[in-house]
């Protein structure tokens, strides 16, 4: 029943690069036939029945992250990009390997993490921030910059759940651009909204871009990864199948699917 | 291995956060909102006083009895809610912890400090009680606060330890309910401890020996009267005086060990 656990390190280095990954393998423990529950763990224990299949996700990525790469990871749904994103963002353990992580990493696993309904617009902000890190006089400070950017500037106290889907995504995302840490972690969540959103969403690329900004983006735009990306990985099924650079990488992809 | 910093800046902020959402949702959408913090026990109070002081005639030998009820209802309120609201605490924020990383003790402290101010505007309405029962003020009050902190400490064990299981098997959050209604008889809350030490010292002595029974007893023997029977002046061998003590150290230790090795699986898991 014992599980293993790898190690997953945090340093501060000006000339380390952003993150290391050595030999990273991740699988979960599936449940079978209900093993929910006491009785079922019981009487699985009493006939042997282990109760869950393992699931191998990850089987042993190597990569590096310099800093000031803006990195695209890609590859088919259940490829095992989420559960790579994470693992780096310290939410699931890594099972075996050694992860390094070099600064201060934010991730966006999704938009508007602790996001409310019963709150109002008001109250998120400042849930969402300390989520994310700020200190309420940080938020204080930028406060009126969200909402503006936002354009939701009369629904401030507003409960959220009054708000259309797309309001919501707007608000989130006028907070989530404000965070700044070393390194951040995107995992698709810019995929959403109408175009005038993808367009600020385009610019905010470009400005992570232009400032070197150390960047993960998981993604299936492969347009996206060409345009923004300055190296690229392709997994499948659990391995990286392809590395390098971001025209050979998207090329390789779109192969993939078609074949 | 390395040691977290157990409330750096952003853990800091966070927890605040937490706590002032859960505060917030508790009473939303109800009239009376915040009141209802104080109007529940006050209403556990009318209920049991009825019946148990007026109908029953029990605890008439007892100075400020009605006062010593609600000082005990108070209390065990706390102590239910401390523990549910803490074993719920990482299936509640599940969200959370699937999104972002996070010590994971800290939405177990933030559900149970809403119970902490909870307590807190509760002790103030004995407090005035106390003093309307004619009460004299005294410097003992003060010795409140390390029972409730041990009350306090109690219940954050048994919310790791519960709480880590509760991920995986659903189960403890039923068996929690039942035991916590047999606990209730278990504690001289609604009965006078004396009405028990009349018929068998041994039951008496082994009541007191219950953490939750000698808090309970410490608080209204500071608070109320120092006619209370407490775990100190009722059980002679200093040995055994300490057990009540240690059992909370133990429940504290073993929840913590348990909650930070099961704590890396929350995220999979929940």
């Amino acid at each position: 029943m014992k599980r293993s656990i790898g190690t997953r390190t945090e340093i501060s280095s000006p000339t380390a690069p952003a993150i290391t990954v050595k030999n990273l393998h991740k699988s979960f423990r599936l449940p079978t036939e209900q093993s929910f529950g006491l009785k079922q763990t019981i009487f699985n224990r009493l006939r042997g029945i282990k109760g869950y299949k393992e699931q191998k996700v990850l089987k042993g990525l190597d990569f590096e992250i310099k800093q000031g790469e803006f990195l695209g990871i890609v590859g088919r749904n259940g490829s095992g990009k989420s559960t790579l994103l994470k693992i780096l963002a310290g939410i699931y353990y890594p099972e075996k390997g050694e992860i390094t992580i070099n600064g201060n990493l934010v991730p966006f696993i999704e938009l508007g993490v602790g996001f409310n309904p019963e709150l109002t617009g008001r109250e998120n902000v400042y849930m969402n921030g300390a989520l994310l890190g700020f200190s309420n006089a940080e938020m204080d400070k930028m406060y009126d910059d969200i909402w503006k950017f936002a354009e939701l500037e009369p629904f401030q106290d507003q409960k959220l759940k009054n708000y259309s889907s797309g309001m919501q995504v707007r608000l989130a995302f006028s907070i989530a651009i404000r965070a700044r840490g070393d390194i951040l972690l995107l995992d698709e969540v810019l995929a959403v909204g109408d175009a005038a959103f993808q367009q600020k969403c385009n610019d905010y690329f470009k400005e992570l871009k232009k400032h070197h900004q150390t960047v993960i983006l998981v993604t299936h735009s492969m347009e996206d990864v060409k345009r923004f990306c300055t190296r690229a990985i392709l997994l499948e099924s659990g391995k990286i199948i392809e590395e390098g650079d971001p025209h050979k990488v998207a090329n390789a992809y779109t192969k993939m699917l078609l074949s | 291995m390395k040691i977290p910093r157990v409330l750096n800046r952003k853990n800091r902020i966070l927890l605040k956060e937490l706590t002032k959402t859960d505060f917030k949702l508790r009473y939303q959408g109800s009239v009376l909102g915040y009141l209802w913090a104080l109007l529940r026990p006050l209403m556990m109070f009318a209920i049991l006083y009825i019946v148990f002081s007026k109908l029953l005639r029990i605890g008439n030998d007892i100075p400020h009895y009605p006062v010593y009820l609600l000082c005990g209802t108070t209390l065990w309120s706390f102590f239910t809610e401390c523990t549910s609201q803490g074993i719920q605490a990482i299936i509640v924020r599940g969200d959370l912890l699937r999104k972002i990383s996070f010590p994971k003790y800290i939405v177990v402290v933030s559900s149970q400090l809403t119970a902490l101010i909870n307590l807190g505007i509760n002790l103030i309405v004995v407090v005035v009680f106390a003093l309307i029962n004619g009460v004299a003020p005294s410097w003992s009050w003060f010795l409140v606060i390390p029972a409730v902190l041990e009350l306090y400490l109690l219940s954050l064990g048994i919310a790791f330890l519960l709480g880590s299981i509760n991920v995986k098997y659903r189960d403890i959050t039923s068996i929690w309910d039942v035991l916590v209604q047999a606990l209730f008889y278990a504690v001289p809350i609604i009965y006078p401890i004396s009405m028990v030490a009349g018929t068998s010292a041994l039951a008496a002595k082994i009541i007191l020996l219950n953490p939750i029974a000698q808090a309970i007893q410490d608080i209204r023997f500071n608070l109320i009267t120092p006619e209370t029977i407490t775990t100190w002046n009722y059980i002679n061998n200093p040995f055994i005086v300490i057990i009540p003590i240690l059992f909370v150290l133990i429940i504290l230790i073993a929840g913590a060990i348990t909650f930070r090795k099961k704590s890396k699986f929350f995220a999979e898991e929940v």
